[in-house]
């Protein structure tokens, strides 16, 4: 397993490596390498699953850890750490991993810096494989900030285009302030545990070395990490505007497995999380759910209706860890990571499709990503609409499909949570909000895009079916949103019992004086309110479909008329509640102010007046004791100091006369000094 | 140990005598133009002792020959390096030009000489012992320094190198011979016991005696004042010979120091403990920390003047022998374990950068600054492992060089307060030398072109270079192995 794990971690190095330094001069620019690299990573993690599958143990655990840093009382260990969540993470990000890069030698075909894509991917690809399979923070942090390079070198990999430099730059400020959080946790939990292994963190707290509240600051702190990371309210801003980046970028990076590192650290670190946190980790995931869902409801623009939806969807997944429900977190961290992927492959394929088009037509001004221009490409698309739909489906949360049991899991883990909480009842309000509104705003982008009769027709004649390289991807992604994958042996399309629960179970919290409920307990009162939540999400979804039906298919409402209606409500959604307008008016400008103050303050003020003031009483004063400076003191004793250090310096290096005679004399001279020096 | 007994822990050095001895023999047969075979006899010798040392691993510390060598650990440390060192002194001198046309072989048959008598220098735990493996080394360096006939620079070099030899050891012997006379007794661990028995009653003559001494030991790791010989020599040496002076013998100098002060005048529980001190009233660990401060920064001021990159590196050795004997007078195991681990890491960065030194030297005919102007553009990947070596002699992170100076500050700072104002110089010195090795930096990628190279073959050296370049980056990463390794060999014979 662990030299599997190895593997698995530096094949996609050993790639980017190929790929950095002669990419460009292999054939096909190298992009079969990186393919290889990271289809043995594919391999090896599903021969792992098949591993664990065969042991069926849920305690299973494997751990190697090296010596990295001994200084004597100070050392530092690194590792891996292999459990049955490690592996399941594994193939997932193996899997998008090999899809998008698949995907990509088409959507980036002809692309002019191709090679030093598949480099950065490759790149992204090492990283997150080492976030998965640390075993301690530290590791954890180094390759956090890893894939933030590498997702900020591929938001503005476009980079001739400003917007997608700045978002590149965006994204990594904004992670750059929860990474601080991030950090001081980590060293928090240093400090009092003098390691960083999950492990000894864990008996840490257990022994109570860290406890009350330095333990929820260090744990707040960690949870920043994932604010950032994961793109929940309030450093969610970065996330939409990372859409800039390639479009299997987005699906891989932005959708499927770095936004989830969040909720991985926090779905491994789950047992020493004290119940303060966990109730502020309930309330950012719950409330970026319905947030970023009714902000979604308004966009235009293809890639961002997806954007806000993962927003959402991770809100979903940080808020199941809030609850307590973090095995429900993680399962729809899966089952979310394949329908989002779908779901960004098919819409790079319909703007793949608009942009072959428009270049066809010359045109160089209508946005390929507004869905105002798309319309009825149902029938020129086949294929990428029904992947489409189908994982549009799964992610509403339709019977039969993934998105089902993993949100249902979710929802009913809320339900538990209020029911021993009642004061809390507004996390499961948010819930199930959420997921009346999700289906309302993917079926929109179905409609919008895919049905009634083309906006642009002189588009739409032109639009044709991506090739297969695009499509299979879609294909065998919506296929794994079939909920027997996911619940296997078991066949019960409504309770999503299987392998996955069994392997990956919840753990006790470790925080001593936990007073909440143990797993067992919670797992009892999810078990009870399952059927509760499950009978209304499906109400709440059917109605959002429904909605979704008559405004946009059957448009006996009407979607503008209800715009207007509703006012300001709209205008927040559609402005995403002026979110960035108010960072700007309260944060960046007077950040600049201060800024432009304190070099007021600094040049104008004190370097001008007070510093150059000085320099001029000064210069009087100095002219004046200058005269009598000058004769005595300087042209004496200063000169003459100089002169000493000159002449020293030059005798020094006139010492390597190159006269052997000189060489003996110096150095018997020396022997003679010393032992004069010695006997006094 | 008897006699007898005692070859069996002698094989490494057998394996040598044998390889020379043959080599002798063999070098009869060859013509002059195929004499360059012979050092293929000479690395099939190396491999094989250097392959034996390391397969039979560490051995419980043991006196040899009756009390006049010693087999530890520490020996076997050094040994080590010294035969890595050889090894790619030999593997260079195939490519070196200024080599190629003349009669070679001797050339590689002293240099396993050589190698031989460091092997003893390192193991020595007797005067006679320390004289003649110095002896030893010395002679056959002589000779190497000036094997470049026909070449003035080489030939100065050697008669400058013989006469100051000679004059050292001539001091050397004297020193050593006073401390006979004090102790009648030749072996380090008998006079230690003389000495205790004296009872500081003849202080001045052991302070005499352990000047002299130094004076000999200390021109074998060029300190300051002893070191006038070194830029000479350096500069006339073919430069495969130059790289080798400034890295093998200078290492098991230092071997050689260590067990010789501290195994006579250390303090009680020397090598064992922790720390230890010293038994004697006069003032040696001071004599050594005022001259490791003035080595390096003599070293380091001269280094900043010189227009020769050849030239700068000899100087900036001697700077980085006294970064080293920084750590002597500290007298604890702290300060042992880091010179020796500056010493691997040293080994790896200072050969590294006299061989990009010397492809430039191949390809142009020179050595100086000019050279190297535009390097960066012509040929990017020398120029980019030349900023690492340089980064790495530096001791910017994340280069092994860093470590080994992490290491040697370390311990100087852990000795307490009365050795701050050493390593404060220390600190000072590496400032300066910041300046001389970026400035090599900023001619090859800052300035105008001006090299006359049109292209670097990638074969034999350059490899060779890229062999140096990883295990210096990689230690600065990660450096644990060399550390236990290092932790390991720390064992040194005391009786």
């Amino acid at each position: 397993m662990i030299i599997a794990s190895l593997f698995i971690l530096f094949l996609p190095l050993l790639a980017f490596l190929i790929q950095i330094f002669w990419g460009r001069r292999l054939p096909r620019q190298g992009d079969f390498v990186a393919i290889a690299a990271v289809g043995g990573t594919l391999v090896i993690a599903l021969g792992m699953l098949l591993a664990i599958l065969l042991k069926f143990d849920p305690g299973f655990q494997r751990e190697a850890a090296f010596e990295w840093v001994n200084l004597g009382a100070f050392q530092i260990k690194l590792g891996f750490l292999i459990d049955n969540i490690t592996v399941i993470m594994l193939v997932v990000v193996a899997l998008i991993s090999t899809m998008s890069h698949i995907y990509s030698t088409r959507y980036m075909g002809g692309d002019p810096l191709y090679s030093r894509y598949f480099a950065y991917l490759g790149l992204f690809t090492f990283s997150m494989n080492g976030i998965v399979l640390a075993n301690n923070l530290l590791s954890l942090y180094i390759f956090w900030e890893l894939v933030g390079v590498s997702s900020y070198l591929l938001i503005g990999f476009w980079f001739q285009k400003d917007s997608a430099a700045d978002a590149g730059k965006k994204a990594f400020l904004t992670n750059r302030v929860g990474d601080l959080g991030f950090f001081i946790g980590i060293m928090l939990f240093f400090t009092a545990m003098g390691s960083f292994n999950y492990q000894d963190i864990f008996n840490g707290v257990a022994n109570g070395q860290l406890s009350g509240i330095m333990l929820t600051l260090a744990g707040l702190g960690l949870f920043c990490g994932a604010v950032g990371k994961s793109a929940q309210v309030p450093l969610h801003i970065w996330l939409p505007d990372a859409m800039e980046g390639p479009t299997p970028v987005s699906a891989l990076i932005h959708a499927a497995t770095m936004v989830a590192a969040g909720v991985y650290m926090l779905v491994r670190l789950f047992p020493i999380m004290t119940p303060d946190v966990l109730i502020i980790i309930a309330y950012v995931g719950g409330f970026t759910a319905l947030f970023a869902a009714t902000i979604a409801i308004t966009q235009n623009d293809i890639k961002r209706v997806l954007a806000y939806s993962t927003l959402s969807q991770l809100g979903y997944m940080v808020m199941a860890v809030g609850t307590g429900a973090y095995t429900a977190g993680f399962f729809h961290l899966v089952t979310h990571a394949m329908f989002k992927a779908s779901l960004f492959y098919g819409a790079g394929s319909v703007i793949y499709a608009m942009h072959n088009a428009l270049h066809k037509l010359n045109d160089h001004e209508t946005d390929a990503q507004d869905m105002r221009n798309m319309g009825g490409f149902k029938s020129r698309m086949p294929i990428t609409y029904w992947t489409m739909v189908v994982a549009t489906l799964a992610i509403s949360g339709v019977p039969f499909l993934s998105g089902f049991i993993s949100k249902d899991a979710i929802l009913a883990g809320t339900l538990a949570f209020a029911g021993h909480s009642p004061q809390h009842f507004l996390v499961p309000f948010f819930g199930f909000t959420a997921a009346m509104i999700t289906p309302f705003y993917m079926l929109r982008l179905i409609y919008l895009t895919f049905h009634n009769e083309p906006r642009q027709t002189h588009i739409y004649i032109k639009i044709v079916e991506s090739p297969r390289a695009m499509t299979v991807p879609m294909i065998v992604l919506s296929s794994l949103t079939f909920f027997a994958f996911y619940t296997l042996p078991q066949f019960n399309p409504f309770a999503g019992n299987g392998w996955f629960t069994s392997l990956v179970t919840a753990q006790d919290s470790l925080v001593t004086g936990f007073a909440v409920v143990s797993a067992h307990e919670f797992a009892e009162q999810v078990h009870h309110n399952h059927t509760l939540a499950m009978i209304l999400s499906v109400s709440l979804a059917g109605l959002g479909i429904l909605f979704s039906w008559l405004f946009y298919l059957k448009r006996k409402l009407s979607a503008d008329a209800w715009a207007q209606r509703s006012g300001f409500i709209y205008r927040w959604s559609f402005h995403k509640y002026y979110i960035d307008e108010i960072y700007d008016r309260f944060i960046y400008q007077p950040f600049l102010r201060l800024t432009d103050k304190v070099g007021y303050t600094d040049w104008d003020l004190y370097d001008q007046k007070f510093i150059d003031g000085f320099g001029r009483v000064s210069e009087k004063l100095a002219r004046l004791s200058g005269t009598i400076d000058w004769e005595g003191l300087d042209k004496m004793i200063v000169n003459g100091i100089g002169r000493f250090f000159q002449r020293s310096g030059q005798s020094l290096r006139q010492a390597q006369t190159g006269r052997l005679q000189n060489y003996l004399l110096f150095a018997l001279l020396a022997i003679i000094v010393i032992l004069i020096i010695q006997v006094l | 140990m008897t006699n007898l007994t005692s070859l069996n822990y002698l094989q490494p050095e057998l394996i040598l005598t044998a390889t020379i001895l043959l080599m002798i023999v063999v070098d009869l047969f060859y013509s002059a133009k195929k004499s360059r075979r012979i050092g293929l006899w000479a690395l099939a010798g190396l491999v094989l002792a250097f392959i034996y040392i390391t397969v039979s691993g560490f051995n419980i510390p043991t006196a040899l020959f009756l009390g006049s060598i010693s087999s530890d650990p520490f020996g076997i440390f050094f040994k080590v390096l010294i035969l890595l060192a050889t090894i790619m002194t030999i593997l260079v001198s195939f490519s070196e030009r200024d080599l190629s046309n003349q009669r070679v072989g001797e050339y590689y048959i002293l240099l396993v000489i050589v190698t031989l008598g460091l092997f003893f220098m390192v193991s020595a735990t007797d005067l006679i012992m320390v004289y003649l493996s110095i002896e030893v080394v010395s002679i056959m360096s002589f000779v190497l320094a000036g094997y470049l006939r026909g070449n003035r620079r080489s030939s100065e070099a050697s008669l400058k190198y013989v006469i100051y030899g000679a004059f050292s050891s001539g001091i050397m012997l004297f020193g050593l011979s006073i401390l006979f006379g004090l102790t009648g007794s030749t072996n380090f661990f008998d006079i230690r016991t003389g000495l205790m028995e004296l009872q500081n009653g003849a202080d001045l003559a052991l302070m005499l005696s352990t000047v002299l001494i130094f004076a000999g030991l200390g021109y074998k790791i060029s300190a300051v004042p002893f070191h006038y010989w070194t830029p000479d020599v350096y500069e006339g040496a073919p430069t495969s010979i130059t790289a080798f002076l400034s890295v093998a013998p200078k290492a098991a100098g230092m071997a050689l120091i260590i067990r010789f002060f501290n195994s006579i005048l250390g303090g009680e529980g020397v090598f064992t403990e922790l720390e230890w001190g010293t038994f004697s009233a006069i003032p040696w660990t001071q004599l050594l920390a005022v001259l490791a401060a003035v080595t390096m920064t003599v070293g380091n001021l001269i280094a900043l003047r010189q227009t020769s990159v050849k030239r700068m590196l000899a100087y900036s050795s001697i700077a980085h022998a006294g970064y080293m004997m920084m750590a002597l007078p500290v007298l604890s195991q702290q300060g042992v374990y880091g010179i020796m681990i500056y010493a691997v890491f040293y080994l790896l960065m200072n050969l590294g950068a006299f061989y990009v030194v010397m492809i430039i030297a191949n390809a142009t005919g020179q050595e100086d600054y000019d050279q190297f102007r535009g390097l960066g553009h012509k040929a990017p990947l020398l120029a980019i492992l030349m900023t690492l070596f340089m980064f790495s002699l530096t001791g910017i992170p994340p280069t092994a060089g860093f470590i080994g100076k992490f290491y040697l500050f370390a311990a100087v700072i852990k000795a307490g307060p009365s050795f701050y104002w050493l390593a404060i110089i220390g600190a000072l010195n590496s400032v300066i030398s910041l300046y001389y090795y970026m400035y090599v930096v900023k001619t090859m990628f800052f300035t105008q072109e001006k090299t006359s190279i049109t292209q670097i073959e990638f074969k034999g050296i350059s490899i060779l270079v890229i062999v140096l370049a990883i295990p210096t980056l990689i230690f600065g990463i990660y450096w644990t192995p060399i550390a236990d390794i290092v932790h390991k060999s720390l064992a040194i014979f005391i009786r």
